[in-house]
């Protein structure tokens, strides 16, 4: 199969439950493109991950588990998809066309509902305590040693900065851009030019030479290693703030969040490890309905271009797809015609790298309102989405005297999303 | 004074006690005895150890560790000048009385008991100011921790102690673990559902027995001032079961494995206040109040030897346990000896931590260089025999930064210009006091400081290893802050090194204000090199140069 290239796949699996007849073979027949010159390309691709994370929490009733007709369904259809069998809300009609490249988890139940430790457990994969980001893990285990970009990128308008890399240290931390400015600092001080420039960087590194003797060396060189990259950095200005081609421009859109992912794109083509696109506004408590309708009108086209994007060059392979949010919305809908917050029964999508296409995995109740098979929450997730990359979850961090579980020991992947 | 007449008594305890630390006579002072222990069962001990570090080298460590800062370039010239024999004893002894001991000592505590995290319900500036006092009159340990755990925010003036309960929102996955971090040395979080699976002697009961003090409490906030202070119900007991083995149990309050604490037996009235609406309930018998007293007990060992570790690990760089909050049988403290040496040490002197950490800065072991000769091979193997890098925190580095550039003296001379003028009309004598000087300066240079939390601060458990990121390389080669304190201006150290006529007399100025030695032959070389080398852009030669300087491994670290 496909995925099987780029990835070191465990044993193929055949999904157990709730795979959808239709799905493989339709992966199967689309998996045939590509050249051989493209496939040799990708053989020398590293594993990367594509995170689009919907802050505020996207309606599951309004995206990825409709349930139209039905007491809290809300007033929108849903619309059959490219998997036979399976359908999604019709706000997300360019992303209905491309669910052969994506799977859908319904039957999530994090027991929480709070913004702030529903995106900490989705990230960290664990309730509480000082554990690292996915991207961060990914920054960690994936990122080439010679990377010429930091290994977790944040494209984000706002938001906190949090401590993502906890124990595997700051040079795993998430950098973030602000939109698609890039990092601060990157210009060198005025008046300084390069000629100026190199010559006091050749004096830092004489003072360092000489303090370097007979002294152990693994601080020093980590403090070393954030000046190479912070140069790697500096001598990428140009493309940081390179404008985008006005046609993808037009396909993307010309909204924040289409630039935001066609830098996402820009990145991962050049070898980043992990980029996060966080796409803001879904903590619809008044007004879900016409909130999901802008939101939503403007996450799926754009998202669909990129996965096309990704899919075309052939980059699907070796980057694991993730979206997801800190929860998702109540099926009850309160007198603002909103819905609140909503850890007990809602989905996120995944694809690309080591994830079965075209799956659904576990389902709600009729009405929405509890899971009804397959119950999972963010821990088993977690456990997914780096066994997928090919990271051994159940493994441990070695750091610093210290062995850490990388998952959540009572937690597990779910097997059968795993290629 | 304090200090000498604390040494006395020091003495006397420890004739009192002499049986107990037996290979030791009652005058040897505890300093030594570190030594002694540090190189006992190696005889090659000397031979293979760094020797002690030069004066220069001396100076700066001991004013890093002490009061947060590098010297200036004229205290080094004193101290190098200076021929009085015991002058290192005397430097300790002044640092440790001057108020900037004080404001490192709140860093170092803030970050520790804080871990950088964003306030909640007391303003830091306030528990800082709390922290600040407690060490200006020299609190000791214990009752510091005792005031943190007992207060409930109800009192204006002790309120900035409930910090540490309050801004953890009394959660019992945040404040049980950190407990069990901060004052016990030990990460109990994956006990909380089940035995740790990797650490033998981390119990789940041990994490609920910490929990059972704190279970009954809650956040009451009051309707009618909004502020958040502490309440407790007088019923509730902590269960637990295994998520692993499904097995059941039930603890009253304990420490570790000290006894458990029981509620007392069942009596008729329960409540001081009782629980109602909009009120915070006042048990009669409280479990959180035990709290304190069960911490710093004198049979709780485990506290004692936690703060040890860490004012162990803040002088030496590394604790005898390290990871600090990783205390379990197999990864037991590196100097079993030195420990116990100490923490008998510290009980003895009523937990006065200024005389730990006197002693231990008095130590060969404190005073050891970090730099073996460039042919022997770096000693990996033997315990405390060469000093250890240890990277600058945040603050450290920001207020280094501003003495070597000049920023922090030109500050004091004009808020001091300032006062005297105020002095003179009301005839007082503010712009003189140390503790006022400080002060000021702190205030009025306090932004720069967070500017440089912000960018090498990690929120979150600290650790002692070092990392650096690309943002704060970038911060440190183009931020403006920094190069604004590259410009010369006024008496800065650019605008004083642009007066010298002569690459020596240049270099001999940078190495003493940066550096806080003095250059070597190769390296006044080095820079007349540069400086020729940079004629084309004069005004970026100077600036530049100081900030390679402060951009360098010898800066960044105490060394």
């Amino acid at each position: 199969m496909r995925r099987n290239q780029g990835c070191n796949p465990q044993d193929h699996q055949v999904a157990r439950r709730q795979f959808l007849a239709g799905a493989a073979g339709g992966a199967i027949s689309l998996g045939l493109s590509g050249s051989p010159a493209i496939a040799e390309q990708v053989k020398g691709q590293h594993k990367r991950i594509l995170q689009v994370y919907l802050q505020g929490g996207v309606s599951q009733l309004e995206s990825w588990d409709p349930k139209p007709g039905t007491e809290f369904g809300g007033p929108f259809r849903a619309i059959p998809t490219s998997v036979p069998g399976m359908h999604i809300s019709e706000l997300l009609p360019y992303t209905a066309q491309r669910m052969h490249l994506l799977s859908i988890v319904r039957s999530i139940n994090i027991k929480i509902n709070d913004h702030g430790q529903g995106r900490l457990f989705m990230e960290k994969g664990r309730r509480a305590g000082e554990y690292p980001y996915i991207g961060s893990i990914a920054s960690k285990y994936l990122a080439p040693p010679n990377s010429e970009l930091p290994g977790y990128i944040h494209i984000s308008t706002r938001g906190l900065s949090d401590n993502t890399s906890a124990f595997l240290g700051a040079q795993h931390g998430q950098l973030k851009f602000e939109g698609v400015k890039p990092p601060k600092n990157l210009a060198l001080p005025k008046g300084l030019n390069q000629t100026a420039a190199a010559r006091r960087t050749e004096l830092r590194q004489q003072f360092n030479k000489q303090f370097g003797r007979g002294r152990p060396k693994s601080m020093t060189e980590s403090f070393d290693v954030s000046f190479q990259q912070a140069a790697k950095l500096m001598a990428r200005k140009t493309f940081f703030e390179k404008e985008p081609d006005g046609k993808d421009l037009e396909r993307y859109g010309k909204h924040d969040f289409g630039r935001n992912c066609l830098l996402a794109r820009t990145l991962l083509e050049n070898n980043a490890t992990c980029v996060k696109v966080t796409h803001y506004g879904y903590d619809s408590h008044a007004e879900n309905f016409n909130f999901h309708l802008e939101q939503l009108g403007e996450f799926d086209k754009t998202f669909a271009m990129l996965l096309d994007d990704l899919d075309e060059r052939d980059m699907l392979d070796s980057t694991l797809v993730m979206v997801y949010s800190e929860f998702g919305r109540t099926p009850k809908i309160n007198v603002r015609y909103g819905r609140d917050h909503w850890g007990t029964a809602w989905s996120i999508a995944l694809g690309g790298c080591g994830i079965q296409p075209g799956a659904i995995i576990g389902k709600t109740n009729e009405k929405g309102t509890a899971v009804a098979d397959r119950e999972v929450d963010a821990g088993h997730l977690f456990h997914t989405y780096l066994q997928a990359l090919g990271i051994d979850s159940t493994n441990d961090h070695e750091i610093a005297g210290r062995s850490i579980p990388i998952g959540d020991p009572t937690a597990d992947a779910i097997k059968e999303l795993l290629v | 004074m304090r200090l000498r007449s604390n040494l006395q008594l020091v003495t006397c305890l420890l004739m009192l006690v002499a049986g107990s630390v037996p290979t030791f006579s009652a005058e040897v002072p505890l300093h030594q005895q570190i030594d002694s222990l540090i190189a006992e069962g190696n005889k090659q001990f000397e031979k293979e150890a760094a020797p002690l570090a030069d004066d220069a080298t001396f100076l700066r460590r001991v004013r890093l560790d002490l009061t947060g800062t590098i010297p200036t370039a004229e205290e080094v010239r004193a101290f190098l000048a200076d021929t009085t024999p015991d002058k290192r004893t005397l430097l300790v002894d002044r640092l440790i009385a001057s108020p900037e001991h004080a404001r490192r000592m709140q860093y170092v505590f803030d970050t520790m008991l804080m871990e950088r995290r964003g306030d909640k319900h007391v303003p830091a500036a306030e528990w800082r100011n709390y922290l600040r006092k407690s060490f200006l009159e020299n609190k000791p340990w214990d009752v510091l921790v005792e005031e943190i755990l007992t207060v409930d925010g109800t009192d204006e003036k002790t309120r900035p102690a409930a910090k540490f309960l309050l801004d953890r929102e009394l959660k019992a996955e945040v404040v049980t673990r950190d407990l069990g971090r901060l004052f016990l040395g030990r990460d109990l979080e994956c006990a909380q559902c089940h035995d740790h699976p990797n650490v033998d002697d981390y119990l789940q009961r041990h994490y609920h027995g910490l929990n059972a003090f704190l279970n009954r409490s809650y956040l009451f906030k009051d309707p009618k001032t909004k502020k958040t202070s502490i309440g407790e119900k007088a019923e509730g007991l902590v269960t637990f079961t295994s998520v692993f083995t499904k097995e059941e149990g039930k603890t009253a309050p304990r420490m570790l494995d000290l006894p458990e604490i029981p509620d007392p037996a069942k009596v008729k009235v329960l409540y001081k206040v009782k629980p109602a609406k909009n009120v915070r309930s006042v048990p009669v018998y409280s479990r959180r109040l035990q709290l304190a007293d069960a911490m710093t007990n004198s049979s709780n060992i485990a506290f004692q030897q936690n703060i040890v570790n860490r004012l162990w690990a803040m002088m030496m760089g590394r604790g005898f346990v390290e990871p600090l909050d990783m205390w379990y049988a197999d990864n037991p403290p590196s100097n079993p000896q030195v420990l116990d040496l100490l923490t008998k040490s510290f009980q003895e002197h009523d937990s006065d931590m200024r005389f730990l950490l006197r002693e231990l800065a008095l130590s060969k072991t404190y005073q050891r260089s970090s730099h073996v000769s460039t042919d022997a091979e770096i000693p990996q193997k033997i315990n405390y025999g060469v000093g250890l890098l240890k990277p600058l925190s945040p603050e450290q580095l920001a207020w280094s930064m501003m003495q070597a550039t000049g920023v922090t003296e030109k500050t004091l001379a004009s808020v001091k210009a300032k006062q005297i003028k105020a002095d003179a009309k009301k005839e007082t004598k503010k712009a003189e006091d140390p503790q006022w000087q400080e002060e000021n300066v702190h205030e009025a240079l306090k932004r720069n400081v967070t500017s440089f939390v912000s960018t090498f601060g990690t929120v979150g458990a600290q650790s002692s290893r070092f990392d650096a990121s690309a943002n704060q390389a970038l911060f440190l080669l183009n931020g403006p802050l920094v190069q604004s304190w590259l410009k010369p201006s006024g008496t800065n150290l650019t605008a004083r090194m642009k007066k010298l006529k002569t690459a020596p007399e240049t270099a001999e100025a940078l190495y003493l204000a940066v550096f806080s030695r003095l250059p070597e032959k190769t390296e006044i070389e080095q820079v007349a090199a540069y400086l020729k080398a940079s004629q084309d852009q004069p005004d970026q030669g100077l600036p530049q140069l100081v900030w390679a300087a402060l951009s360098s491994d010898e800066f960044r670290f105490n060394h």
